[in-house]
C-alpha cells in the first residue's frame, strides 16, 4: 500500500465520475490535435503542391479554380488554351521554365497528365523504376497510383475520358507503364503522367468515334484540331521576381488567357478557411478550459465530500503533503488518460475523415503534427491540469481535522 | 505513558468559553475512564491529547514527548506512529477495503505492511469472511471492531477512544471495551476512553468526571 495506489482506489471508487472528467478533456485534446493536424496538412499541401510554379496561365475564368486544377490538380480546368500562343508566352525572356499540361482523361479517378518531361522536376520527382515516355500511349506513374492501383512496369492501362472515374466513357487505346516515380508526398504522386501526344492522340480518336454519330461536328473538330493543339494551362516559374509586376498584367489584359499568381490564390484560400480554423481552435480552447474546470470540480468536491476521509488519513499519520500528492495522482492519473485517449481519438477521427477526402481526391493529404506543435499543446494541457490540482488540493492545506472529525459524528 | 499540565484551550470564535481540564497522570498499562455530559469537552479533551488541537496553554506528554512542540510535520509522524484513535461512529476510508484499510493505517504510521498481522487482527476481531468488503458495506458492530482494528494494528502508545459504544447494546458493549482493554494491555498501551456511558464505568478501576 502506498499513495498511490490510495489514489488509483479513489478514482476506482468513482467510475462515472472518472469517466466524464477523462471523456470530456479527451474530447477536447482530440479537437485541438484534430484542428491543428488539419490545418498542418492543409498548409503543408498548399505551400509544398506550388513547387516552382510561379505563375498558372490557362483558359479566362476563376483564377482560383485555374491554381485548384492546374496546381494541385482536385478542380475543374476553366478550359483550354491554344499550344501555339502558350508557346509564344514561352519565349519570354523573363521565363525560366514554362511546362505544359493537358488534361483530359483519367484512370479510375487518377488524372492523366499530358506533360513534358520538365513536370516532374517542378516537384523534384525522380523515376523510382523505369524511364521516361519516349512515345504516345506510354505513361509514368505516381507513386500511390502504382501502390493504390497495385500496377507494374509494363502494364497496361485503359483510360477514361472526363476527369472522373466512370466505367462508360473508356477509351479504346491501351497505355503501357513505363516508369514509375519516387514517393515524393506532393501532388505527382497521384498523377499519372505521360506525354502531350498521348493526350493529343487519345482525343483525336476520341473524336473520330464521335465522328460516326455527329457528321456535322466532325469537321469543326477536325479544324481544331488541325489549326492549333490545345492544352489546359501553362505551369511557369519566373527568371528574375521582375516578371511578377509586369507578366500577370501583361498577359491577362492584352490574351485571351489569364496568368493566376498560385501563391496569392492560396494564400487568399487559406485566409477563408483560416477563420473557421481559427473559430474551431478557440471552440477547442474554450472546451479545454472547461474540462479542466470540470477536473478541478470534481477534485475540489472529492476533497470536500471526503474531508473525513482525509482527516482519518491524518489521524494515521498521513501528512498534509502526503494528502497533496494523493490528490495530485488523481488529477495527473485523470489528465494523462485524457490526453491518451484524445490523442487516439483524434487519430481515429482524422483517418476516417481522411479517409473519406482519400476517396474524393485520390490522395493521402494527412501530415503528421509537428512534434514541436504536439508538445505546445501537451505542455498547455499539463498547465490547466496543474492549476486545477493546485486551487483543488487549497481546502486540504487549510483543513482543520478536529473540527472536521467531531462534527461529522 | 500519558501526562499532561495545566491544559486550558478555548475555541477562537468563543473566547470567553474556557475550557480548564484536570491533570492526567497514567503510568504504563494504566487505563482511564473520562466520564462527562454533552458539551462539556470531553471529545476537546481527546483532540487535545491526540495533538488535533493545540492547547492555549498547558501541556501534553506521550512517552516522555511534549507533543504540542513538535514541528507540524513531527507531529503527524508521532500521532501516526504512537497514537490510536478510535471514534463514535467508525469510520474507515470509503474507497478502500478492509484490507486495504488496514495496509494505508501501517503504511501510513511508517510501519512495514506485514500481511500476517493484519491476518492476525482480522481473526481476533472477526472480520476474517469480510476482508475484500467496503466499508459501507459492513453492519455496525463489524464497523466498530475494524476501528478497534485501525486503532490497534499499528502498536500504538496511546489508544484514545471516543464514545465507542453510544450505538451499541449492552451486551456489545461490553465486548468491545473488553476488546479494548485486551488490546492495550497486549500492546501495553494506555487506554483512555471518553464517554458520557455510565454502562462502561464497572469495566474500569480508573475513571474521572468533567
Amino acid at each position: 500500500m502506498n499513495i498511490w495506489k490510495v489514489s488509483q482506489q479513489n478514482i476506482k471508487a468513482k467510475p462515472l465520475y472518472t469517466f466524464l472528467s477523462v471523456f470530456i478533456l479527451a474530447l477536447s485534446i482530440a479537437l485541438l490535435f484534430g484542428i491543428q493536424q488539419l490545418e498542418t496538412s492543409l498548409k503543408y499541401q498548399m505551400e509544398n503542391n506550388l513547387g516552382a510554379i510561379d505563375l498558372v496561365i490557362g483558359a479566362k475564368g476563376s483564377p482560383l479554380q485555374l491554381v485548384l486544377s492546374s496546381v494541385l490538380h482536385i478542380d475543374n480546368p476553366t478550359g483550354n488554351i491554344l499550344y501555339e500562343d502558350a508557346k509564344k508566352i514561352s519565349k519570354n525572356p523573363l521565363i525560366k521554365t514554362a511546362v505544359p499540361i493537358a488534361y483530359g482523361d483519367n484512370y479510375k479517378g487518377y488524372r492523366i497528365v499530358g506533360t513534358t518531361d520538365e513536370f516532374a522536376a517542378l516537384y523534384h520527382g525522380k523515376l523510382e523504376k523505369g524511364r521516361e515516355p519516349k512515345k504516345a500511349m506510354e505513361v509514368i506513374l505516381g507513386h500511390t497510383v502504382a501502390e493504390q492501383e497495385n500496377l507494374k512496369i509494363g502494364d497496361t492501362l485503359l483510360s477514361s475520358h472526363g476527369l472522373v472515374e466512370n466505367d462508360i466513357d473508356l477509351h479504346s487505346e491501351y497505355l503501357t507503364v513505363v516508369g514509375i516515380y519516387q514517393p515524393t508526398k506532393k501532388v505527382i504522386d497521384r498523377l499519372i503522367v505521360t506525354n502531350l501526344k498521348s493526350v493529343w492522340e487519345v482525343h483525336h480518336h476520341h473524336n473520330n468515334k464521335e465522328e460516326h454519330k455527329k457528321e456535322e461536328d466532325h469537321l469543326q473538330h477536325h479544324e481544331n484540331l488541325d489549326e492549333g493543339k490545345e492544352i489546359t494551362s501553362l505551369l511557369v516559374s519566373f527568371r528574375s521576381p521582375l516578371a511578377l509586376l509586369t507578366l500577370p498584367k501583361r498577359i491577362n489584359e492584352h490574351t485571351n488567357m489569364q496568368a493566376a499568381l498560385p501563391k496569392y490564390e492560396l494564400e487568399k484560400l487559406y485566409q477563408y478557411t483560416g477563420i473557421g480554423f481559427k473559430t474551431i481552435s478557440w471552440i477547442a480552447y474554450m472546451i479545454l478550459v472547461i474540462s479542466c474546470l470540470s477536473i478541478f470540480i470534481s477534485l475540489y468536491k472529492m476533497v470536500k465530500e471526503r474531508a473525513f476521509d482525509l482527516a482519518l488519513l491524518r489521524t494515521y499519520g498521513a501528512s498534509n503533503f502526503q494528502l497533496i500528492r494523493m490528490v495530485a495522482y488523481e488529477g495527473l492519473t485523470i489528465g494523462f488518460l485524457a490526453f491518451m485517449l484524445g490523442l487516439l481519438l483524434s487519430k481515429a477521427g482524422l483517418y476516417f475523415l481522411f479517409k473519406m477526402v482519400q476517396t474524393q481526391y485520390k490522395q493521402n493529404m494527412l501530415q503528421e503534427l509537428p512534434y514541436q506543435q504536439f508538445l505546445q499543446t501537451g505542455a498547455l494541457v499539463s498547465i490547466l491540469i496543474l492549476i486545477s490540482i493546485s486551487l483543488a488540493i487549497y481546502p486540504i492545506i487549510k483543513m482543520n481535522i478536529a473540527t472536521i472529525l467531531s462534527h461529522e459524528k | 505513558m500519558v501526562q499532561t499540565d495545566n491544559l486550558i484551550f478555548h475555541y477562537k470564535k468563543k473566547e470567553n468559553h474556557i475550557f480548564k481540564f484536570p491533570d492526567i497522570t497514567l503510568n504504563e498499562q494504566e487505563n482511564l475512564l473520562i466520564l462527562g455530559k454533552s458539551g462539556i469537552g470531553k471529545t476537546t479533551l481527546l483532540h487535545l491529547l491526540a495533538g488535533l488541537l493545540n492547547p492555549v496553554s498547558g501541556k501534553v506528554m506521550i512517552e516522555g514527548v511534549a507533543i504540542h512542540t513538535l514541528s507540524h510535520w513531527g507531529l503527524d509522524k508521532f500521532r501516526g506512529q504512537h497514537i490510536g484513535l478510535i471514534f463514535q461512529k467508525n469510520y474507515a476510508v470509503q474507497s478502500l477495503n478492509i484490507v486495504e484499510n488496514l495496509q494505508a493505517r501501517l503504511f501510513f504510521s511508517r510501519k512495514s505492511v506485514n500481511n500476517k498481522t493484519i491476518d492476525f487482527f482480522l481473526e481476533q476481531l472477526g472480520l476474517k469472511d469480510c476482508k475484500k468488503s467496503k466499508a459501507n458495506e459492513l453492519s455496525e458492530g463489524q464497523l466498530q471492531r475494524l476501528g478497534i482494528a485501525m486503532a490497534v494494528i499499528h502498536g500504538p502508545k496511546v489508544i484514545l477512544a471516543d464514545e465507542p459504544t453510544s450505538s451499541l447494546d449492552d451486551e456489545n458493549c461490553e465486548m468491545v471495551i473488553n476488546l479494548l482493554i485486551n488490546q492495550a494491555k497486549q500492546t501495553n498501551a494506555n487506554l483512555i476512553v471518553i464517554t458520557h456511558d455510565h454502562r462502561i464505568k464497572p469495566l474500569f478501576s480508573n475513571s474521572i468526571s468533567l
